[in-house]
């Protein structure tokens, strides 16, 4: 076999029960190229990027590497044909270091015992290269997801490997880490590695690819060079149709004279992570943005709203009256649901299935007769069903363990239980985190929706174009304090990362 | 094939940040606190016993402490494995009968030498049988080893017909009275398996994956580390510190017989945790078990000096497991909270 290629997957088939996850897909990447593999959430990326990572077998098809055929039984088997990847549900040990975490199962070690003086080097010498900047012996598990991201990446990169896998290594990071990231892939490529790049984030993309697969349900619908395509046709193949644009009907809308009292009042608001006290408004069906960088201070006001962390002062109303949310059921019982950043960990219950998942945090007062006290499966089921249409949640029923979705269809499925919590200040973390185009839009229309509805939403985001897209206002933050709010049409992309940055005075008003 | 291809392929960028680095302030291990949490509560404790019990500052009882401690420490380092991989072994006493058991009647039999290979063998084949119910079979830890527990007890009373063996050889019986320097054999030995199981888990790659195992197994099996053989090796590992606690329990008493240890499992069970080896798994302090196991082997000494009857000792120890739960509880409850509050911090 004399070609370039130095992975060549063959009509790939995978199923789980219930689910035929991949039909026969075909992928090849060469030395010195960047492949993008795109599709919507479920269409088995990931699904793929297991197989080519030893986790799981294929039921069918073929992979060959550099030539020969290989049949991977275990990660290990993947990692001596050279591939190396970074997975999308990271694979760290929380009560591990950093240092240990990246080295795991490839020790640096003589005779069994670990020279942990070298790895430390080691370790420094990659999070240099990813300008991470934390101890390479501090526990991972007290790590923000972008640094654990990071250390993910970093462990990926600390083998040795011909073929990098990455599937959707800046879902959690920055613009700039990303963007730093990027020029990474570009110089492995340049050296000869060959790399398959996953991401939703369509402009990564087309910055660092230079061939694209498109999956689609399970097939691979196209592939050919990045030039022969724009960033719609790119959105057409991926979704099998017409994308929508979003249409922001809220915006410009003005609540100063809304005489009801405000969904959410928070007043001088000093928690850990702030560096300033806080004080934020949010009228009954506005969206008010929080933007800022990781470690900014919105994460940790968020944190502070939703009980997670303590204030250390300050008072917060809902509906003009004076709540204490002390731990997560308080902030609960006073009206308000968060969304958590970290899926994951704090997010999905996964080993309950969608439905009791969407319905886990519906108030007691919410349900109606039996229900308040049986769990009535066909009335949960048929809610289910409905907000699964409405949200074009990827599951065939509703007894599917979330554990098993997609990364973005879990993330439908944890919005699902923001609509049935019925609060009436939603806080939104990250809330497309992991989300295809597609449905991105249908996110931004339900949180559109949620407003409408009455409740007071907060998104925390760090995708700025997302929060231009939502917001009818948005707080700034920068070094623990909100540094600048905007409104109608002076939130803008420019105007946003300008304050993000620290630079106050160059804020153009419209 | 170069080991450092990333670094070379891709010219490090000279870090702006790299001028602030090092930064290898190392905190005072989180173990080391961990361990002095039990201290508190054993010196406490000595002092209290000191004041009330006639007769607790003599050679004599803390030698017996010591030597209690070792014991009960040794089974204890095993136990604290079979927890940091989230698993139990419910099965350590009947198993130091059996192995008793199986040391007297090989030592009387065979000599000293042979005898005590045979009964550490005894353990580490117990050890293997766990192993392989949660491995091959993948029955939970705690329902596979409460078989093997109440099989082994069954298999060491037929050894010995349920009556005592005496053991004659007196060179055996001397052994765990051996002394180095005033300290005995026991307690000689449970310091090096101490120190070889905090090394074991601090510094060997066997102890990584000991870990990872149990702080996310998913994540474990995922990085390619080959779950079912690090169980095995726990579990052997824990039945050879048990076989090794019974060839000195023998030797110390000269007599074995099948009720030997019943209960052990509940006071090893609590030195773990209550030395700082979490429940929830992927944690190990050995040297916190060691400091537990020497609290436990005090309270117990000086209930028997205070003549309190022996049904309150089971509610000491009771009492104590209870505590060693609930501080375990109330530290992953606050590792939870802090964790995120100093991320918070540290962030900003
Ligand atoms: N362990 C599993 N058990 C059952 N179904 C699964 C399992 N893993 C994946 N699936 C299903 O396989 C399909 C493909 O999932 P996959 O994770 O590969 O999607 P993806 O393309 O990576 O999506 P995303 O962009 O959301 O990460 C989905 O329908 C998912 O529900
Ligand atoms: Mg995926």
């Amino acid at each position: 076999m004399a070609n370039d290629n130095v992975v060549d997957v063959r009509g790939i088939v995978q199923t789980y029960p219930g689910v035929k996850a991949l039909k026969g897909v075909d992928l090849k990447v060469d030395r010195g190229q960047v492949l993008g593999l795109v599709g919507e959430n479920g269409a088995g990326k990931s699904t793929l990027i297991r197989i080519l990572a030893g986790i799981e077998s294929p039921v069918d098809g073929e992979v060959w590497v550099r030539g020969e055929r290989v049949n991977f039984h275990t990660p290990t088997d993947a990692q001596r044909a050279g591939i190396s990847v970074v997975s999308q549900e990271f694979r760290l040990v929380p009560e591990l270091s950093v240092a240990d975490n990246i080295f795991l199962c490839h020790e640096i070690s003589a005779g069994g015992v670990v020279r942990a003086r070298e790895t430390r080097d080691r370790t420094q010498e990659l999070l240099d290269l990813l300008e991470l900047d934390v101890d390479p012996g501090r526990l991972v598990g007290t790590l923000s997801v972008a640094d654990q991201q990071m250390v993910e990446i970093a462990r990926a990169l600390s083998r040795e490997f011909d073929v990098l896998v990455m599937d959707e290594p800046t879902a959690a990071l920055s613009a700039p880490e990303a963007q730093r990231l990027l020029g990474i892939v570009r110089k492995l490529a340049s050296s000869g590695k060959a790399i398959i790049y996953v991401s939703h984030h369509l402009d990564e993309i087309f910055a660092v690819c230079d061939v694209i697969t498109v999956f689609r349900d399970g097939n691979s619908v196209w592939n050919g060079s990045t030039s022969k395509l724009d960033e719609s046709a790119l959105v057409e193949l991926m979704l099998g149709r017409e994308p929508q644009a979003f249409v922001h009907t809220l915006c410009g809308q003005d609540y100063h004279d809304d005489d009801r009292p405000p969904r959410l009042r928070v007043r001088e608001l000093s928690a850990p992570g702030l560096r300033r006290a806080v004080d934020i408004k949010v009228h009954p069906g506005e969206v008010l943005a929080l933007a800022g960088l990781a470690g900014s201070g919105r994460m940790e006001l968020m944190g502070a709203l939703a009980g997670d962390v303590r204030a250390k002062s300050g008072a917060i109303e809902v509906d003009g009256v004076p709540v204490s949310v002390r731990s997560p059921f308080a902030a609960r019982s006073a009206g308000i649901f968060m969304l958590s950043e970290d899926r994951k960990q704090e997010g999905i219950v996964p080993h309950l299935d969608v439905t009791e998942n969407t319905m886990i945090s519906k108030p007691w007062a919410a349900r109606k007769g039996l229900a308040k006290w049986f769990t009535l499966s066909g009335l949960e089921n048929s809610t289910f069903m409905t907000l699964r249409k409405r949200m074009r949640i990827r599951v065939p029923h509703g007894q599917v363990l979330i554990g098993s979705l997609s990364g973005g269809n879990q993330q439908k499925v944890l919005l699902a239980r923001a609509v049935e919590s019925q609060a009436r200040v939603m806080l939104l973390n990250e809330p497309t985190r992991g989300v295809d185009v597609g449905a991105k839009v249908e996110i931004y229309e339900l949180i559109e929706s949620l407003a409408e509805q009455g409740a007071g939403v907060v998104v925390s985001s760090s995708d700025i174009p997302e929060v231009v897209a939502v917001a009818n206002r948005c707080v700034v933050f920068h070094a623990g304090r909100p540094v600048g709010e905007l409104a109608g049409d002076n939130i803008t992309e420019d105007n946003i990362t300008a304050l993000a940055l620290g630079q106050f005075k160059e804020v153009s008003h419209a | 094939m170069p080991e450092q291809s990333v670094l070379e392929a891709t010219t490090v960028p000279t870090a702006p940040s790299g001028a602030t680095k090092p930064r290898s302030r190392r905190v005072l291990g989180s173990g080391v606190i961990d361990s002095l949490v039990v201290a508190g509560p054993l010196v406490a404790i000595v002092i209290v016993a000191w004041a009330i019990a006639p007769n607790f500052m003599t050679g004599a009882n803390i030698s017996n402490i010591l030597s209690n401690a070792a014991l009960l420490a040794i089974v204890g380092f095993g136990m604290t494995l079979a927890i940091t991989v989230r698993g139990i072994d419910l099965s350590v006493g009947s198993a130091q009968a059996f192995a008793a058991c199986v040391t007297g009647i090989s030592v009387n039999s065979l000599g000293v030498v042979p005898g005590i290979l045979i009964g550490l063998l005894a353990g580490v084949v117990v050890g293997a049988l766990n192993g392989m119910l949660v491995t091959l079979f993948a029955i939970p830890a705690f329902v596979a080893t409460l078989a093997t527990m109440t099989a082994m007890r069954g298999v060491a009373l037929l050894t010995t017909d349920g009556t005592s063996v005496y053991i004659s050889d007196p060179h055996f019986t001397q052994l765990a009275t051996l002394s180095f320097g005033g300290v005995e054999l026991s307690v000689v030995v449970a310091i090096l398996l101490g120190i070889g199981t905090w090394f074991l888990v601090r510094h060997t790659t066997l102890g990584k994956h000991i870990l990872a195992v149990g702080g996310r197994p998913q994540a474990a099996a995922e990085s390619g580390i080959r779950v079912s053989r690090v169980l095995l090796v726990v579990y052997v590992l824990a039945g050879l510190m048990v076989g090794i606690a019974a060839v000195l329990l023998s030797s110390r008493l000269a007599v074995v017989n099948g009720t030997y240890g019943v209960g052990l499992e509940l006071q090893v069970i609590a030195i773990a945790v209550l030395g700082g080896t979490s429940l929830a798994g992927g944690r190990a302090n050995v040297v916190g078990t060691a400091i537990a196991a020497l609290l436990l082997a005090t309270v117990n000494s000086t209930l028997n000096l205070l003549n309190v009857p022996s049904y309150w000792q089971y509610v000491a120890v009771g009492l104590i497991l209870l505590a060693a739960l609930s501080v375990d509880g109330i530290r992953r409850m606050s590792k939870s909270r802090t964790g995120r509050a100093s991320q918070a911090g540290g962030a900003a």
